[in-house]
């Protein structure tokens, strides 16, 4: 154990690390606290540099990048009421209620502070638990891997801010984009149309870029430009946030909590946590009436549990290959390229790796705080950067990264086509989180559930025979027909009312 | 780009019907009992299913709808017309013609070219975007070809590095 840690430190103690996380924590505070630039986007841009980068420089990179990145939300949330990142639209209008009362100091410095507790706890989450579920996990054959992954699906949809039916219809949208291809058990061509470029499937990295990048700038051109910030001086901004940690220790306690069960489900990821943390803090708050006046207590709860939901979010990610959330998604596609497949046993073979990762989550929540503070009080000249110098830049990337992943044009008119896509969806209300898990997971769905089948020599019963696979299986199907149950029982609730009116 | 719901649930009918059809014509692995068909056959029989729930509006009354934050001060209200959705459908086609003509004319003439578009496309004059596509595809070239070395296409501008 202490072996490892030592084999850690030396690991992430190299320069290259050193200077690739510095780097990423300047470019993920800064494109997170653009309003409608994503931490996800801003991961999804940097995968193309991470190639180029050893191992453990590439995932410091990721880790360093998301955290500062939703913390970095919250600053245009509570200066302009926009928020950054999605994480942060939860609370942002309370942000903006301290601003206005003049509290803006203690809004941000909440954020800091609070984020970086909540990205410590989340990490402690997943050291304490990802290796006890590795043992568990190593016992699991093809039935239970086909269950999780399915579960980790439905999760994905059950959590969605929209139609059940619509994020499983998402959902088979990406099962479908991950049949394209060779790659599948009879390795004949599927749905390629006989075009060779599509016979070694859609790659996951360029789809997100598409659909959170590209999709963004279709948005951006039709939607009216934010207005500039206005110059202020901030007084000191870590004051008073002991106090606060003091008097709110419970529902900051809680906000952890809360993040880090979230950011373990697959699919549901750091703007929900924010979403359900912040509608707890009010639900059990002693002064629930302040809340949506400027009260910092939901603030403290979100912020603390949004950032908790990072981290926890690698523990499906690194024991099964199943994202926790969309950032994870592209984590787990760094982690293959780099030779850390995800899976149970990268916990006894690679442990000083994975020391290394909440090692450096630790440091990048530490150096949150410092970086914070700068980032708060440059925000003022950084958010004056219009949007239409930013968005152009984000093209060029979106070109020669998609280009660059597999050094072809082709990755170029993927992020093209999937840009389509994900703005189409997303404007009819399919959320393309599912999407974009079900493009990711598809392979693994298609390999366990078709392995499955030979094994049980086409047979269904086999998949409830093995305890923890019944277990599982039976929260795969609730979780499918759980929108059903909710419609009839609506429908039956309304279906009396005529009946008496017809008497 | 909204449409009713509707339109959309019934193309994901015909296409679950389609990847469900494709599916089947698919070849089995001789003396197996499933093979490459049986995947897409349920995936596409269950986009089809919910394509028909969508269409007749089962799960909508999950939807919120997003809220819209006003702004201080009134929000600017965009401009409509006919022709204003499309502009939507300018950086996929910039991205497309990117893959057209990247080739010939080179990174740095095709990434001058896009820059500027979009830059004028959201509302930037002429002193901003011109400025802007001169300098933003050198410094990208200079990141991703001479650090990342990504071969980019030289093409009639070959930077000297």
């Amino acid at each position: 154990m202490l072996n490892t840690l030592i084999e850690a430190f030396a690991l992430i103690s190299t320069w290259e690390v050193i200077v690739s996380m510095l780097a990423a924590s300047i470019y993920g505070l800064v494109i997170g606290s653009l309003p409608g630039l994503s931490a996800t986007m801003a991961t999804a841009l940097l995968v193309p540099v991470t190639f180029y980068l050893s191992p453990i420089a590439a995932i410091a990179t990721i880790v360093a990048a998301s955290s500062m990145a939703i913390f970095s939300g919250d600053i245009p949330g509570a200066l302009l009421r926009i928020p950054g990142t999605p994480a942060s639209a939860a609370y942002a209008d309370e942000a903006y209620a301290m601003t206005r009362k003049g509290e803006a100091e203690l809004a941000l410095g909440a954020g800091v502070w609070f984020s970086a507790v909540g990205g410590i706890a989340g990490t402690l989450s997943l050291m304490i638990l990802a290796p006890p579920l590795a043992e568990i996990a190593l016992s699991f054959s093809t039935f239970e891997y086909f269950w999780l992954a399915l579960l980790g699906l439905m999760c994905a949809t059950l959590v969605a801010r929209s139609s059940p039916v619509k994020a499983i219809a998402g959902m088979f949208i990406g099962l479908l984009v991950s049949c394209i291809g060779i790659e599948n058990p009879g390795g004949v061509p599927r749905f390629t149309f006989g075009i060779t470029d599509l016979f070694g499937g859609i790659e996951p990295i360029p789809a997100l870029v598409g659909v959170f990048a590209v999709a963004q700038v279709m948005r951006a051109m039709l939607t009216p430009e934010p207005p500039p910030i206005p110059r202020r001086k901030f007084g000191s901004i870590m004051a008073g946030q002991w106090r606060l940690t003091k008097k709110y220790h419970w529902q900051m306690t809680r906000g952890n909590i809360i993040g880090i069960i979230i950011g373990v489900l697959p699919g549901a990821g750091a703007d929900m946590a924010a979403w359900v943390s912040y509608a707890m803090s009010k639900r059990f708050s002693k002064e629930p009436q302040k809340f949506g006046t400027g009260h910092v207590e939901g603030l403290v709860e979100a912020g603390a549990s949004n950032n908790a939901s990072i981290a926890s979010g690698w523990v499906p990610s690194l024991l099964f290959g199943i994202p926790g959330d969309t950032i994870a998604a592209i984590a787990i596609g760094v982690l293959y390229m780099k030779g850390l497949n995800p899976g149970p046993t990268l916990f006894t073979e690679k442990a000083s790796s994975m020391y290394a990762i909440y090692l450096m989550f630790i440091i990048a929540n530490i150096i949150m705080i410092p970086f914070g503070i700068v980032m708060i009080r440059l925000a003022s000249y950084v958010l004056r950067a219009p949007r239409s110098t930013v968005m152009p830049v984000i093209m060029l990337c979106c070109a020669v990264g998609s280009f660059a992943i597999g050094n072809n044009m082709f990755g170029v008119v993927t992020v093209a086509t999937f840009g389509v896509i994900g703005y189409v969806m997303e404007e009819n209300g399919y959320p393309v989180a599912a999407m974009v898990l079900g493009i990711v997971m598809g392979t693994m769905i298609e390999q366990s559930f078709v392995t499955s089948l030979i094994k049980s020599d086409a047979s269904v019963l086999p998949f409830f025979e093995r305890p923890i696979a019944a277990i599982l299986a039976a929260m795969a199907i609730g979780a499918l027909i759980w929108p059903v149950l909710v419609w009839v029982w609506r429908k039956l609730k309304r279906a009396p009312v005529p009946a008496t009116s017809a008497r | 780009m909204r449409l009713p719901d509707r339109v959309t649930g019934l193309f994901l009918v015909g296409l679950g019907a389609a990847a469900a059809y494709g599916g089947w014509q698919l070849p089995p692995v001789p003396g197996q009992p499933v093979g490459p068909n049986v995947f897409p056959l349920v995936i596409g029989t269950g986009l089809a299913l919910c394509g028909l729930a969508i269409a007749f509006g089962i799960g909508h009354s999950f939807e919120e709808e997003e809220e819209l934050i006003p702004v201080e001060g009134g929000q600017p209200q965009p401009p409509t017309g006919k022709l204003y959705g499309l502009r939507a459908l300018l950086p996929p086609a910039l991205l497309l013609f990117y893959v057209g003509v990247a080739d010939r004319l080179g990174f740095i003439i095709t990434a001058a070219l896009i820059v500027f578009v979009t830059s004028t496309a959201l509302g930037a004059r002429w002193k901003l975007s011109l400025p802007l596509a001169l300098l933003a595809p050198i410094s990208v070239h200079l990141i991703f070809s001479k650090l990342l070395r990504v071969p980019l296409p030289a093409g009639l501008l070959p930077m000297p590095w």
